[in-house]
């Protein structure tokens, strides 16, 4: 078997993926015990919007900013003002750049 | 040797699946209870997965159906897995050697990530805003917990330099209670409250079940699951539920009654087997049951916002106090 060991941790990917694969036997048993059928092409396959009629595609598209909206609607004190940095100038992203180079050298070659 | 043990996994994979449906039915009959209801009876999981067994399961038009599939075996494998490295009473993990405890934390997260990716691949609005609050329950409890588990870890290193730290059978062999001081007991009291907390988030259950919000989005994430894929899922939640307690159990109250009756062999074995399963339950109706029962719903950003504050700040002051407590 093949143990990574990286110092203090350690894991073993193929022990885990046999152990699963192992496991998977009785949950296949169990799967299998069920019924795969169901009525293809008929209401039943429409996604449940309690009878409503279902909206666009587009219009029921989850953007990447409702995906994390509670975590940034947690932590905005600290996404606004970084928001705020974004101004769209290459000058302005250059100039943290190397403000950024500038602090890193200092606490390589001082700290 | 490692033959054997594979093949123990099939027995180890019946038995948490059969005594997470079991307490899965406990707490549900506990809860009842709490709310002066009668509840169901204690073997109504079982009952729910056979009656899941016997209906449709039906794969939505819009959704990707290798994911919608796949999903619930990965989120049952993973839960399942988790076991693979958790000693039970004084009988060792099987496969403790080949795993630390954060192969564990990452496991619970494979777990969680198969029900975002379920929920995406229905296609689903419903099962679309219950997968995106998941990813943000995941991102809001991940920090204080990662913090909790250093900060564990960190005081083993240091206190037990054969023992490899971040083996959750050292925790188990040492028992972190009998071996700090004041200042690290009360740290480690700050550290288990952190892991109790992110606990029923980490199992979506209330006051953190942002995800399936039943009232809210129609059990969101699992809105389009049905027949033995959904049985997959649902037994995924009792072995989960188990897996989480049990770690709990492992970390801070890894006790044996066998030495305290002199006990020894089989019988040992036994007992210490036993007692770690009450343990576990008592654990479970504490820290799940009668939160679920007392607490309502939190929204999706007082939830990150608890985490991320108060949670992460109590965490880190127990690291601080763990650290003081080896240095000074």
């Amino acid at each position: 078997m093949t143990l990574l060991y990286t110092g203090q941790g350690f894991w073993d990917p193929i022990a885990w993926l046999f152990g699963t694969a192992f496991a998977s036997i009785l949950v296949y048993w169990i799967w299998s015990k069920g019924r795969g059928d169901y009525k293809k092409g008929t209401e039943q396959v429409k996604p449940f919007l309690c009878g409503n009629p279902e909206p666009g595609k587009s219009e029921i598209h989850v953007r990447a900013s409702n995906i994390y909206w509670g975590f940034v609607e947690a932590l905005k004190g600290y996404y606004e003002p970084l928001i705020g940095m974004h101004t769209g100038e290459l000058s302005d992203y250059v100039g943290w750049f190397i403000g950024g180079l500038a602090l890193l050298t200092f606490v390589i070659l001082v700290v | 040797m490692i033959f054997l043990k594979l093949i123990l996994t099939v027995f180890l994979s019946a038995w948490v699946m059969f005594i997470g449906l079991l307490y899965k039915g406990i707490d549900r009959k506990i809860a009842a209870r709490l709310q002066a209801r009668f509840g169901p009876p204690i073997i109504q999981p079982f009952y729910d997965v056979i009656k899941l067994l016997q209906k449709e399961n039906i794969v939505p038009e819009n959704a990707v159906p290798w994911i919608f599939n796949g999903a619930p075996w990965l989120a049952l494998l993973a839960s399942i897995s988790l076991f693979f490295y958790q000693p039970m009473g004084s009988l060792p993990p099987i496969l403790g050697d080949r795993g630390d405890i954060i192969l564990i934390l990452y496991v619970f997260t494979v777990a969680a990530i198969a029900i975002v990716a379920g929920g995406f691949a229905s296609g689903s609005p419903f099962a679309t805003v219950g997968a995106q609050r998941e990813m943000v329950l995941l991102m809001s409890y991940e920090f204080p917990l990662a913090t909790a588990i250093i900060a564990l870890a960190w005081y083993y290193s240091k206190t037990f330099s054969d023992l490899p730290a971040f083996s959750l059978y050292t925790y188990v062999l040492k028992p972190i209670w009998s071996h700090v001081g004041p200042l690290g007991f009360l740290g480690m009291l700050l550290i288990m409250l952190t892991i109790l907390v992110v606990a029923p988030a980490e199992l979506g259950k209330i006051p953190f079940d942002i995800a399936e919000a039943e009232t809210e989005i129609a059990e969101g994430v699992m809105v389009e699951y049905s027949g033995k894929n959904y049985a997959l899922f649902y037994i995924a939640d009792g072995v989960k539920t188990l897996a989480m307690t049990a770690l709990v159990v492992n970390m801070f109250f890894p006790w044996n009654l066998s030495s305290f009756f002199g006990l020894s062999g089989v019988g040992a074995y036994l007992l210490d087997f036993i007692f770690f399963w009450v343990k576990v339950l008592a654990l479970l109706l504490i820290s799940v049951t009668l939160v679920r029962v007392a607490f309502a719903r939190l929204k999706v950003d007082q939830i990150a916002r608890f985490y991320w504050f108060p949670l992460l700040l109590t965490s880190m002051v127990g690291l601080l106090l763990v650290v003081c407590d080896k240095l000074v």
